[in-house]
């Protein structure tokens, strides 16, 4: 059963339409992931479902409780909603000490205080913040801060948590144990999570369900590795992951398969999105860096000319040439010989109309 | 070395001019309380006998007891009202609160003496609202004069002082701290009482703080409202030795002033601690407050706007409606019909009398170029306080701070006495300048921190680029520092000039034969009682005040500290 359903949800801000027309559904023990760059309305969708924003079209689900409708103008107040909200920038209270910011929660649910004492106490346990609980905000790391945040979000086991750019505030080492920790929790806890951010690795990393957005659209949505491996549109291809971009001709089509043709070169790649109509189409084309492989024997591939090799430290990224043909791709080794082979895997080079988004 | 010497130079020279100009006058205050006589006397001579004298007056024990009860009160009264009217007009959807915002500053930028006169003419016994109530019931139900009209109408006419800091801390709670409340399951009262209000408790109790400094050099009101019924606080008790001894009693204004320090200089630094605490309660919040506002149903708006009404009323529509009106009739009384006393002849009065024409001149010379002169005089004191972490850098803060414990009236008469006690001063006591140096002083503490928040904005980046382009210190503030704060000067002016155009207190020792100002001419006509020209003149001072506060306005001035 889905915990949260968001149907057709249609928001403005002034003359500006941020939102136009966004459904999905999360169920319990799963994290939806909603990805976009800035201005996509990922984070406008999120106080929507919050209550913080009032759309103007579209219904919001949560726990199997209408919370908004904008048909028949029901609208629940955020208060009403039964939702755990952690803010980007942690928002904790600075008069209250963790203590006192977490209880908040259960004090407003009529909660006995003993009894809220008590689950204060274990949550607090749980996120290792227990020896903090009569400290201030402003006396904690922003590590710290970021799991009294999470800890207040989550207290009250809300019907659906809702985390806005959460790891956008802590430095990079805490970020990839962040990733991991937060993931876990919410898996054990089995709790319906939507988390929002513009860094793909956190999407890829912590989501099981991507939501890619742009314009105030869904444009594509799907589990990580379907969103890396299989993107429906030229967007969704070139915004996640590091790429080459190619712009050339249609040769031939057939079916699915397509040669791309351009100054004196020729690749086989496969057809996505919108179908290729003929001949002589232009188009532009997406392959992933780490798809390439190089070699200084020849093979089947392409024969390119080698205008550098770059140091990354685990790898080696090498620029190569063919007339207007320029791409990256990563090497084990350090090439030295001008002349070198590029293998284009076909099932990987994807082709798309010229115009498409 | 030579550009490290320059600065210190600098630095060196404006600490030592600043510790001259409030240090010799408090100087001399204490040093004149110590005398039998008055300091130019020869045969005075050093002991406690002025202190002797007042603290076996009983006046003095009754004046003491009166300022205290008036500041509780108007804390009492000012505080709730200040702390609701931020409420309304910065949390909930109020019908009007656009135009109510300025208007609710109004009664701060109007001198004390002008409101208070504004009351007599209203309210007082023969006032025009009080003619209306007694043609109701057949007298009049209030009287104005005496403590608890002192109290009602001081704390009302302190509504703004709290309104101001209560609304800047509730705008500056960020958004995030109450949508988190929101999201956690709190009601919109919920939030209001959990987050909104401890979070702006300490700008209150700052306020709180504020407030009973005013209230206890508060001169103008007590001067008007206090006096006809006896009731004397601490300012006006100075004022009064001179009329109640026949003789200059230097020696007793002396001590009295230096008593009232004593209870003032404590709260000034309270004060400052208490801002500094409350930094950290400055939420470090992401977004700016995009606050949904509260929804007022029908009822409350009727019952909000209500009082908001009621509140203007007392404390801008009477008092002003009072002034304006009796500013054009030449009497109202029973039985009179106003509208055939309409007469421009107070104005004419005013063009006859050459030492009330004179005052308007200088009112307006010395808010305009003297306001002018004092914002130079603060930027030199900005400048030589700015990124300097030398060993008197704190010497600044404190000197720029000591004034703010000083009456207008007390900076007065500190300074006539300067002007008299060191010859080489002696021939500026009869000119304007003499006037200027003590506004300056007066205005030291606010202009100085107004410069000073413009100054803090300038990223030491800009600075840091001149620097290492080769420009000196002196060089880096000519061409970068001061070129970038200049609307912020123009903001410090018009501020300025607004509060030399009220200044009333200030003037009224130091003033002299063709060196009459506005507010101090009315505390000297008070007494003599010609309402006629009194009238005219807070009429003027009312349309040069409000033309300056919509001066303000209009260059988006933000008219806190």
């Amino acid at each position: 059963m889905s915990d949260l359903i968001v149907r057709n949800v249609h928001k403005r801000l002034g003359a500006l339409a941020v939102l136009k027309g966004a459904s999905f559904s999360g169920s319990k023990g799963q994290i939806v992931a909603l990805l976009g760059a800035s201005g996509s309305g990922k984070t406008t969708l999120l106080r929507c479902i919050a209550g913080l924003e009032t759309p103007e079209k579209g219904k919001i689900e949560i726990g199997g409780t209408k919370v908004l409708d904008a048909d028949s103008s029901l609208i629940l107040p955020p208060e009403r909603r039964d939702i755990g909200l952690v803010f980007q920038s942690y928002a904790l209270w600075p008069h209250r000490t963790v203590k006192e910011n977490v209880a908040f929660g259960l004090q407003l649910r009529g909660v006995p205080s003993s009894e809220a004492n008590a689950r204060v106490v274990a949550m607090l346990e749980k996120l290792g913040l227990a020896h903090l609980a009569d400290r201030y905000p402003f006396q904690l790391s922003g590590g710290q801060q970021q799991r009294v945040a999470i800890c207040r979000a989550l207290v009250y086991n809300p019907k659906v948590l809702l985390l806005d750019e959460p790891l956008s505030n802590l430095d990079a080492k805490l970020r990839e144990e962040a990733r991991f920790w937060i993931r876990k929790l919410i898996l054990d806890l089995e709790i319906c999570a939507v988390m929002v951010t513009h860094d793909q690795g956190e999407a890829l990393a912590m989501a099981d369900k991507i939501l890619l957005l742009k314009d105030g659209h869904i444009i594509q949505e799907g589990s990580p590795k379907a969103m890396y491996s299989a993107p429906e549109t030229f967007y969704a291809a070139e915004f996640l992951g590091t790429n080459n971009i190619i712009t050339g001709h249609a040769a031939w089509v057939d079916g699915d398969a397509v040669r791309i043709c351009g100054n004196g070169w020729e690749l086989d790649g496969v057809s996505r999105g919108d179908t290729l109509k003929g001949d002589a189409d232009a188009v532009k084309a997406v392959i992933r860096v780490e798809a390439l492989a190089v070699s200084e024997r020849p093979t089947i591939g392409l024969k390119m000319s080698l205008e550098a090799s770059m140091y990354l430290g685990d790898r080696w990224e090498h620029r190569l040439r063919m007339g207007d043909l320029v791409v990256r791709a990563y090497g084990p080794d350090e090439l030295s010989s001008p002349e070198v082979w590029c293998t284009f895997p076909q099932e990987r080079l994807w082709v798309f109309p010229a115009e498409s988004p | 070395m030579a550009r490290a010497t320059e600065a210190i130079i600098f630095r060196g020279t404006v600490v030592a001019a600043l510790a001259a100009a409030v240090l010799a006058p408090v100087g001399l205050i204490i040093y004149q309380s110590f005398l039998s006589g008055p300091f130019f006397d020869p045969t005075a001579t050093v002991g406690w006998d002025a202190f002797g004298f007042i603290f076996t007056d009983p006046d003095f024990y009754s004046a003491f007891g009166v300022t205290v009860i008036f500041a509780i009160g108007v804390v009492a009264i000012a505080v709730p009202l200040g702390a609701a009217l931020a409420f309304l007009l910065t949390r909930t959807d109020l019908i009007g609160r656009k135009i109510l915002e300025p208007l609710a500053l109004v009664p701060m930028f109007l001198s004390a003496i002008v409101l208070g006169f504004g009351y007599t003419v209203s309210l007082g016994p023969s006032g025009l609202v009080s003619l209306g109530a007694e043609r109701i019931f057949g007298f009049v139900p209030w009287n104005i004069y005496g403590l608890g009209g002192l109290i009602l109408f001081g704390g009302l006419t302190h509504v703004p002082h709290v309104y101001l800091y209560a609304s800047a801390a509730m705008r500056n709670i960020a958004s995030d701290m109450e949508e988190a409340a929101r999201t956690t399951g709190a009601g919109i009262w919920q939030v209001a009482w959990h987050v909104t209000w401890p979070l702006t408790f300490p700008a209150l109790i700052f306020a709180s703080m504020l407030n009973v400094l005013l209230a206890f050099e508060s001169f103008g009101l007590p001067l008007i409202l206090g006096d006809p019924a006896g009731t004397v606080v601490l300012t006006t008790y100075i004022y009064k030795l001179t009329a109640l001894l026949g003789v200059p009693s230097y020696q007793l204004m002396a001590a009295v002033a230096v008593v009232l320090l004593a209870l003032t200089f404590p709260l000034v630094f309270i004060q400052r601690r208490l801002l500094a605490q409350s930094r950290r309660y400055v939420t470090v919040g992401g977004k700016g407050a995009r606050a949904t506002r509260i929804h007022l149903g029908p009822t409350m708006q009727c019952v909000a706007l209500a009082g908001v009404a009621l509140w203007l009323l007392l404390a801008v529509v009477f008092p002003i409606g009072g002034i304006v009106v009796r500013a054009f009739v030449s009497a109202w009384g029973r039985g009179i019909n106003i509208f055939e006393h309409l007469t421009l002849d107070n104005f004419r009065q005013l063009l006859i009398v050459p030492a009330l024409a004179r005052s308007l001149t200088n009112t307006v010379i010395l808010a305009v170029v003297g306001g002018a002169i004092a914002v130079g005089a603060y930027l030199l004191v900005a400048l030589a306080g700015h990124r300097w972490r030398g060993r008197f850098s704190s010497a600044i803060d404190y000197l720029v701070l000591l004034p703010k414990a000083l009456p207008g009236l007390v900076v007065g008469l500190s300074f006539f006495w300067v002007f008299l006690f060191v010859p080489a001063l002696q021939p500026l006591r009869p000119t304007l300048i003499s006037l200027l140096i003590a506004y300056t002083i007066v205005g030291l503490s606010y202009g100085f921190r107004m410069i000073q928040a413009n100054l803090l904005q300038v990223s030491p980046d800009l600075e840091e680029a001149a620097r290492t382009a080769g420009a000196t210190t002196g060089q880096t503030w000519r061409s970068v520092v001061v070129p970038i704060i200049r609307p912020g000067l123009i903001g410090a002016w018009t501020m300025m000039i607004i509060v030399f155009l009220r200044e009333y207190a200030t003037g009224v020792y130091l003033m002299t034969n063709g060196t009459e100002v506005l507010g101090s001419m009315i505390v000297s006509m008070i007494a003599g009682g010609s309402v006629d020209m009194i009238a005219a003149l807070s009429f003027i001072s009312i349309v040069f005040t409000l033309g300056g506060f919509v001066l303000a306005l209009r260059l988006g001035v933000r008219v806190n500290e």
